[in-house]
């Protein structure tokens, strides 16, 4: 009886250790906030559940910054994490946030769009939970999320999402992958809220512009892309060829399928005036045939598998031993934003939107995107954001 | 939470139940032991809204 006592207090501790072992970094990963300093442009914050009061109190509100012009103009909505495996859109959008000025017009900026997801993790792909950028100051650790959002805010899933309100049959994962529940509805799962109030932010504020910045595998025939619907390709053209010729990368125009439903190219242009624009920059992390998922990886996108199959001509994007680092993919996505909403302010002049102080592509490669971020210890606590 | 989710954590909270009673009422197999913890495991993490 005394040998039974002991060998089961053994293994309950055993277990409990392994519980705490286990559990406890997935816990304090879920709730590590990341502080995002109001830059010089910020002019207040609201929150997503002001547009869908049913995102109060749960995991997917999240801050929207807005940015409103000394003139009035145009309107412009930017998305970082809408798949938060893709960080690059997170990056951009708090380079916009920390250091952007608007002139004439209002920018949104919502850095995490999927907040569910940015605190969920893929522990079957061996994903680090966080990931460092090098600063002028230090480093900003910056968790890694997942592409849909955590179960423990959205779950059961269905065998099958039916799309709302077109009713296309999508895979079940769906459901939580916020880039397919667009327009979304006030009382649907959580993820088609998110996607509402978003949609909401657009029809009441009269947004013109809309654009959602991702990362795609370099396998992926829809990389290094903007996608637009026939209402925005326009735009998206001569911003493509803008920041070819000017900027000396490629950025091509792919069009938005009409029958794919609930992506962000396609809903918010049918479901609103908005423009919307998708970008995608090539992000060799998330290919299936590199080595480990380390932050190396992530942060360089160098990887000798890659290497080998861009050889036989595998790859959708060029690829040489300088990988694809997340300085150039942050640096795309901030030339094209600021080029599409350019060309839109050519285009609309009494509705233009002139924002100023973001870096362009090359400021991003050769100062590296931490150089654009100040030191959250050295701002006044008020102007500091935790999310 | 909806009602689905309010039903799972419950089903999760009676099968955590059970477990510890046959993990307490286990006299023979030490086998049998480590299968009851390993199993809880999962079931714990989802009650603390941990993973």
């Amino acid at each position: 009886m005394k040998r039974e006592g002991f060998l089961k207090s053994l293994l309950g501790a055993a277990t409990l250790a392994l519980l705490l072992w286990g559990g406890l970094p997935l816990y304090r990963h879920r709730h590590f906030d990341i502080p995002v300093v109001e830059g010089p442009g910020v002019t207040s914050v609201v929150r997503l559940s002001d547009f869908c009061p049913s995102l109060k109190g749960t995991m997917a509100d999240t801050s929207v910054f807005i940015l409103e012009g000394k003139e009035p103009g145009g309107k412009a909505i930017l998305l970082g994490e809408t798949h938060s495996n893709e960080p690059e859109g997170l990056l951009a959008a708090l380079v916009f946030i920390e250091n952007a000025t608007v002139e004439k017009g209002t920018l949104y900026v919502i850095p995490f769009f999927n907040n569910s997801g940015s605190r969920n993790t893929r522990p079957g792909d061996g994903y680090p939970l966080y990931f460092e950028v090098p600063t002028d100051w230090g480093a900003l650790k910056i968790r890694l999320g997942n592409r849909d959002a955590s179960p423990l805010d959205q779950w059961p899933d269905p065998d099958v999402y039916i799309h709302y309100p077109e009713r296309q049959l999508l895979s079940f994962i769906d459901v939580r992958n916020v880039n397919r529940t667009w327009p979304g509805r006030p009382n649907g799962p959580l993820m088609e809220r998110v996607t509402f109030a978003a949609m909401e932010i657009m029809r009441r504020e009269k947004v013109d512009v809309a654009v959602d910045m991702h990362g795609a595998e370099t396998m992926f025939p829809v990389t290094n892309c903007i996608v637009a619907p026939e209402k925005s390709v326009k735009i998206a053209t001569l911003a493509a060829m803008t920041v070819k010729a000017k900027e000396g990368f490629e950025s091509h125009v792919e069009p938005s399928p009409a029958g794919f439903r609930g992506l962000s190219h396609r809903e918010i242009g049918d479901h609103s005036g908005t423009l919307p624009f998708l970008l995608e920059a090539p992000i060799p992390f998330l290919d299936q045939p590199t080595g480990p998922k380390t932050t190396k990886l992530l942060l360089d996108g160098k990887d000798p598998f890659l290497l080998s199959l861009a050889r036989g001509k595998k790859l959708f994007v060029p690829y040489d031993e300088s990988g694809w680092p997340m300085d150039r993919r942050v640096g795309q996505h901030c030339s094209v934003v600021l080029e599409i909403l350019h060309q839109f302010s050519k285009k609309f002049p009494d509705k233009a939107v002139i924002v100023r102080d973001v870096p362009r592509y090359a400021d991003l490669v050769k100062n590296g995107v931490g150089h654009y971020f100040p030191n959250p210890g050295k701002v006044e606590r008020k102007a500091i954001v935790l999310n | 939470m909806s009602w689905v989710m309010i039903a799972y954590y419950v089903i999760s909270a009676f099968l955590l139940a059970l477990l510890a009673w046959n993990f307490i009422r286990e006299r023979k197999s030490p086998d049998n032991l480590v299968l009851y913890l390993l199993v809880m495991i999962p079931l714990i993490l989802r009650l603390l809204r941990v993973k």
